[in-house]
């Protein structure tokens, strides 16, 4: 059981960081996106340089009951390349922003990874053997004299070094005018969403040629734009609903049976303004950063600058809970929008679950700054404020939490707010789909965190 | 970025502008509401105009941004009636065109009268908003010197009151001048509007440096970059300042044996340097000059020499 509910707190503990160890990060490493698969097997992270680099977990040793399989390297490649847009004279960046896993048919994994205009889908296959005794060719390639064959002999198969191998099988380019923000794969596994600023395409998995766009809020006159869609996501089981978030903070939910061009949403998510919170940067701190449906489908959490919000599907105006994320930041807006930061995209993701019921889904994950990332449990109404940094390297020592002080008398351990590392951020994280082990990016290391077992 | 010793300090100086919204009604809390309002305005405007990415940039961030401005141009508008034109000039414009054609219904509002400071937002320095006065006294720079140029009909300009609050650098005392020379520059911008396009252009030469790069790639983005329309739409409030006019509109120049047609151009490029500094500064978030409130405005012609050295080289 996942330790949800009944009290039971997950104890977290260091489990491994990959990345360099250097303050100095280089651009091209910084972490993008994180993403397990159905599995949880495999771990894939996309950085700024266009790269994935996919980590695989050992397999559990029997003899080593007290953590899990450690994850290592086993496939890097160059997912996309920096382009050059000659129509705008602007660059076209390789940074992959999102990776989607296609859940497994065969021997070989499929992923779709994007970066702001041109989607692939990658096969990421092994080869353990390799066929040797070749009539015409020697070991080393070399092709032999035909005269100097005196004997026949069939080629068999012989084990080699494992090597993974990435290759693009497909690419769906040219159907975004604007930047891409995110792709999701669709329960039937043929099709899959992809969303820009302005725009939503459908595409199916076998074909690159064409797309269907699904929805279209770019206005007629390009001046009257004051909202753009900031992330998409498939119904986990309704395969004809998806929703789609807005930088004003509403969620729309569609259903593509009702028309080919869904510009009329069948629900809209809205939440009334709160008159005392209200401010200059009201707008934009309601601007919705991410959107994830719960196991279930009956539930979706969205993520907005400074809390996470649980809605039901079945309720539009209001949120059945928020949770606080830094609202110690309120008071900072003015701060936070001269360097930015007020623009940062926080990502959110729900505990793993072994089974496709609602009342799995209980804990909520999402990051902060200062390396800092917040659990909430829905069940208990707990939260806990823990950090990603090398000090705590030491494997099975539990995480510390931690506290920010907002204001008055800190107290021994607790930081300020004024103390707060802001170009620490930890935008992206991930929960393995099965297990309690969580992956958490920082700016360009990704750390690895497992509840402690006993 | 906001680095421990850095943000300490901004932080600082923030208190008094962050923490519980006021109402905008409230007395003496109107001033730091509206102090809250300039700096974010200003913000707002330096993020859209310097930002020089190689990369497009993001749509979202530009949307917010422009909303921003927008919001604090429509309150501006409700809270007096007089100030049309920086609501006109700040009319969002389509194609890079079209732009001009809106700014120039904003230079006929300059017939009417009242022009508060707060009107030039993008270039009013904070001071003036700290002036109650000047938020609650509809007429306060209705009077004019009548230091007019040889121009078509238009209202007695604000400018050159004996006494006003404070303004303490030079440039903000000329910029008082500026409905003079603007209504001029309005009526000429009337009158040739197939010119309007090139006019901006030349007398935007206070913008930041890298603004004449992003007009040609504005042409570029401009379907992609709804931003980019609030760039070219937001030049209009700059348009309405332009240093030519305003020093030399009231300056009987036979003193410096100018040329009036060549003067301006021939200044332009040596004005440049100080009008951008000047600018920068009046657009920077944080003034370092304390301001004291009913500090006597002290714009004479000792003032208009002394720049007017300046800008010579003599």
């Amino acid at each position: 059981f996942l330790g949800a509910g009944g009290g039971n707190d997950i104890q977290w503990c260091f489990s491994q960081v990959k990345g360099a160890v250097d303050d100095d990060v280089a651009e091209a490493d910084i972490i993008s996106t994180v993403e397990f698969n159905h599995s949880g097997e495999l771990l894939a992270t996309g950085d700024k340089g266009g790269r994935v680099v996919i980590f695989q977990q050992e397999q559990e040793n029997k003899t080593q009951s007290h953590s899990r399989g450690e994850y290592n390297v086993y496939s890097t490649f160059q997912s996309h390349e920096p382009e050059f847009d000659y129509l705008k004279s602007l660059e076209i960046e390789e940074k992959i922003n999102k990776i989607r896993w296609l859940p497994q048919k065969n021997a070989a994994q499929f992923l779709l990874s994007t970066n702001d205009k041109t989607i692939k889908l990658w096969k990421i296959s092994e080869r353990d053997k390799r066929p040797e005794g070749y009539n015409l060719k020697e070991e080393d390639g070399r092709y032999r004299d035909p005269t100097t064959v005196t004997t026949l002999r069939v080629p068999v198969f012989r084990p080699m070094d494992l090597m993974v191998e990435a290759s693009p099988r497909r690419i769906f380019a040219n159907a975004h005018t604007y930047h891409i923000n995110s792709i999701s794969i669709n329960s039937d596994y043929e099709t899959y969403l992809s969303a820009d600023d302005l725009r939503i395409n459908l595409w199916h998995l076998e074909i690159t040629d064409r797309s269907f766009n699904i929805v279209d809020i770019k206005p007629a006159n390009m001046e009257e734009l004051t909202e753009v869609i900031t992330a998409a996501e498939f119904h986990p089981n309704s395969c004809s609903t998806f929703v789609y978030s807005s930088s004003k903070g509403t969620i729309r939910l569609c259903d593509m049976r009702a028309s080919a061009l869904c510009d009329r949403h069948s629900k809209l998510f809205e939440e009334p303004e709160d008159p005392s919170n209200r401010s200059f940067f009201s707008e934009i701190i309601s601007s919705i950063s991410d959107v994830k449906f719960s196991h279930s489908g009956r539930y979706m959490m969205t993520r907005d600058y400074l809390s996470v919000k649980i809605w039901d599907l079945n309720m539009e105006n209001r949120p059945v809970e928020t949770y606080q994320v830094h609202e110690y930041l309120r008071s900072k807006l003015c701060s936070l929008y001269e360097n930015d930061c007020i623009f940062d995209k926080f990502e959110c993701c729900w505990n793993g679950s072994d089974r496709q019921v609602e009342f799995f889904s209980l804990i909520v994950m999402t990051g902060s700054y200062n390396n800092f990332f917040r659990m909430f449990d829905r069940n208990t109404k707990r939260d806990v404020t823990l950090e990603a940094s090398r000090e705590n390297n030491k494997p099975r020592t539990v995480l510390k939490p931690r506290k920010v002080c907002a204001s008055g008398k800190r107290k021994k351990d607790e930081i300020s707010v004024d103390s707060l590392d802001f170009n620490k951020k930890i935008l992206h994280t991930a929960w393995h789909p099965k297990e309690n082990i969580i992956a958490v990016a920082t700016t360009n290391n990704l750390y690895i965190f497992q509840d402690k077992m006993n | 970025m906001l680095g421990k010793g850095g943000k300490r300090k901004f932080d600082e100086h923030e208190d008094g502008l962050e923490g519980k919204v006021v109402s905008p009604t409230d007395g003496p809390s109107k001033v730091s509401y509206t102090l809250q309002r300039q700096t974010i305005f200003n913000i707002s405007l330096m993020k859209l105009y310097n930002h020089r990415p190689l990369t497009e940039p993001s749509l979202q961030k530009t949307v917010l941004i422009n909303n921003m401005l927008r919001r604090i141009q429509e309150e501006l508008k409700q809270e007096g009636s007089l100030r049309p034109m920086f609501v006109a000039a700040s009319q969002p414009a389509d194609p890079l065109s079209d732009n001009f054609r809106e700014a120039q219904p904003a230079f006929s509002h300059l017939a009417s009268p009242p022009l508060l400071p707060a009107d030039f937002v993008s270039t009013m320095p904070l001071e003036s908003c700290l002036t109650p006065a000047s938020l609650l006294e509809d007429d306060t720079f209705c009077t004019s010197p009548a230091v007019q140029h040889d121009g078509p009909t238009k209202p007695p300009p604000p400018a050159l009151q004996p006494v006003k609050d404070s303004f303490s650098s030079a440039l903000d005392e000329i910029e008082e001048l500026c409905p003079a020379p603007t209504s001029a520059e309005a009526v000429a911008a009337e009158s040739a509007a197939d010119d309007s396009k090139t006019q901006p252009s030349e007398s935007n030469i206070h913008k930041p440096e890298g603004l004449p790069e992003s007009r040609t790639a504005d042409s570029k983005l401009m379907d992609s970059l709804p931003g980019n329309f609030e760039i070219t739409a937001s030049t209009g409030f700059l348009t309405d300042l332009t240093l030519d006019d305003i020093l030399f509109a009231d300056i009987d120049t036979s003193m410096y044996d100018f040329d009036p047609c060549t003067s301006a151009t021939g200044a332009a490029s040596k004005m440049a340097p100080v009008s951008a500094d000047e600018l920068l500064k009046t657009l920077a978030p944080y003034s370092s000059q304390p301001v004291t409130p009913n500090q006597p405005f002290k714009m004479d012609l000792t003032e208009l020499d002394h720049i007017m050295e300046v800008l010579v080289g003599s």
